[in-house]
């Protein structure tokens, strides 16, 4: 009787892994019946999505709220005081408050580069067992959302639009390690390909053996034919590390994102690109930086401190830089 | 295992797979989160019959293979879970039954979420599948071991009542 299990459960298990390759080739010779089911899981998952992602919205980054508690806990006992006075002048909800100041950004974003539009809420995001990084967007084929889409945020480029539904598509965001992007450095020109790499650094190689990469240099999209899938112009990133091995024939450099994908709240769609190449209209913005000189007096142990605002050209994002001068 | 039983078991996992990609995955937890869809699949499979843990590994991987945010080829998350529930069908004759013995239930659960992982990292590269770099894969992995480990505790135990709920008087003896 055993033995006849064992049969029994071999002659299945044989089945069942013929029939999950007979899938997989099928998905790969791309038969639409196994996308098919996909979107229409999609169609399904989105409104359930954006039902848990009200509730979840508040609770979602809890975990990383907790690594900062050891950071913040001095600051608890001023906050406390302040709170409550701020509690009294509490009419419009923050929530929705952060989300129009973010679409505000958007919108500003991609005024500035006379893009069209459409806006929308992240209801989503690729599960921990898929390997991919991919958001959810409230956003579908009836808003005029489509595959190949140029997705950005307040600050820069996002990702993708990879599938669409009715009312929802999935972004696959540029972290993804399957993620490559023409890019060109502002300024230069120098033209390069940008690849994710699972966390907010990628990698940029340049194309142009002549062209050199600068710390701090501002990374825009390169633009794909017909504006599919990526537009020109859109910020990406800055060079954060420059990597000077002297083996490869081009320059290789280390790329921090503009846009946080991890705290990603509204973002819009790309539905048509201006005729014209934004150039580099929509590089962020310098900020300014106190700049302090210390100059020492006649006299002993007394010195003259001037500060002057200037700029730098390092992106918005960052950090306002302090640089300090001493001259003796 | 009936077709009642496996009808059950695959409204089970659809509705910890709806679960899973509205709320749980809104989550954002450190090391590359935690699938609780993977470990309840798992629970059901140490549990089931060698043929039932093979039948509900193929069910629970088509359903994650329907998963939007899914990259991976249909058929690719049910071709490893058939695999990994004859593999733990295969041990569960040799450790017996796991409802008598928790610990070991709840490290089988989250050694068995590492080993599906890397299965199905590993099957990816023979069809040509890029998933990024290896630290950051094994990071992913281990974390969701992890997460396993500690959620296992609160998960399995009810995962058993539901199933002895659900059992018939016929499926009992």
């Amino acid at each position: 009787m055993a033995a006849g299990g064992n049969n029994r459960s071999r002659l299945l298990l044989i089945i069942l892994l013929v029939t999950s390759l007979f899938l997989i080739t099928l998905d790969l010779r791309g038969v639409s019946l196994t996308k098919g089911s996909r979107n229409a899981t999609q169609s399904v998952l989105a409104p359930i999505q954006r039902g848990f992602s009200d509730f979840f919205s508040p609770v979602g980054n809890f975990f990383s709220d907790i690594k900062n508690f050891g950071k913040t806990k001095a600051e608890v006992k001023d906050l406390t005081a302040e709170n409550a006075k701020l509690k009294k002048q509490l009419v419009i909800n923050a929530d929705v408050q952060g989300q129009l100041t973010k679409l505000k950004g958007v919108l500003n974003l991609a005024g500035r580069g006379g893009f069209k539009v459409v806006a929308a809420r992240v209801i989503g995001r690729g599960s921990a067992s898929t390997f991919s990084q991919t958001i959810t967007i409230d956003a579908g084929s009836s808003d005029g959302v489509a595959k190949d889409m140029t997705v950005m945020s307040d600050l820069g480029l996002v990702g993708v639009v990879k599938s669409v539904s009715s009312s929802s598509a999935i972004v696959l965001l540029m972290s993804d390690p399957t993620f490559r992007i023409g890019v060109r450095i502002a300024g230069s020109q120098s033209v390069g390909v940008l690849q994710g790499e699972g966390s907010s650094h990628y990698s940029l190689q340049l194309l142009d053996v002549a062209g050199t990469i600068k710390h701090h240099d501002a990374i825009l999209s390169l633009g794909s034919d017909n504006n599919r899938p990526f537009v020109p112009g859109i910020p990406i990133g800055y060079v954060s590390s420059v990597d000077h091995k002297n083996a490869s024939l081009t320059q290789t450099a280390t790329v921090t994102g503009y846009s946080n994908l991890n705290a990603l709240g509204i973002v819009s769609v790309i539905l048509q690109a201006p005729s014209g190449d934004p150039k580099d209209s929509l590089v962020p913005k310098p900020t300014p930086t106190a700049t302090i000189y210390v100059t020492s007096s006649a006299k002993p142990d007394t010195a003259t401190v001037n500060t002057t605002a200037s700029t730098t050209a390092k992106p918005s994002p960052m950090p306002l830089n302090t640089t300090k001068k001493a001259t003796k | 295992m009936s077709w009642s039983r496996s009808g059950v078991n695959a409204l089970f996992l659809l509705f910890i797979f709806v679960l899973q990609e509205a709320a749980i995955s809104k989550v954002n937890l450190p090391f590359g989160g935690f699938s609780i869809y993977l470990a309840a699949l798992l629970g059901l499979m140490a549990l089931e019959d060698r043929s039932g843990a093979i039948v509900v590994g193929f069910i629970g991987g088509l359903i994650l293979d329907l998963s939007p945010s899914a990259d991976s080829p249909v058929g690719k998350w049910a071709f490893v879970l058939t695999v990994v529930g004859y593999i733990f069908s295969t041990n569960r004759e040799s450790i017996g039954d796991f409802t008598k013995r928790p610990i070991a239930f709840v490290f089988l659960t989250a050694f068995g979420s590492v080993i599906t992982l890397l299965a199905f990292l590993i099957i990816g590269l023979p069809i040509g599948e890029n998933n990024g770099s290896v630290w950051h894969n094994l990071a992913t992995v281990l974390g969701n071991g992890i997460w396993t480990l500690i959620f296992a505790p609160i998960l399995l135990p009810l995962l058993v009542k539901w199933r002895s709920a659900t059992l018939t008087s016929r499926e009992r003896e």
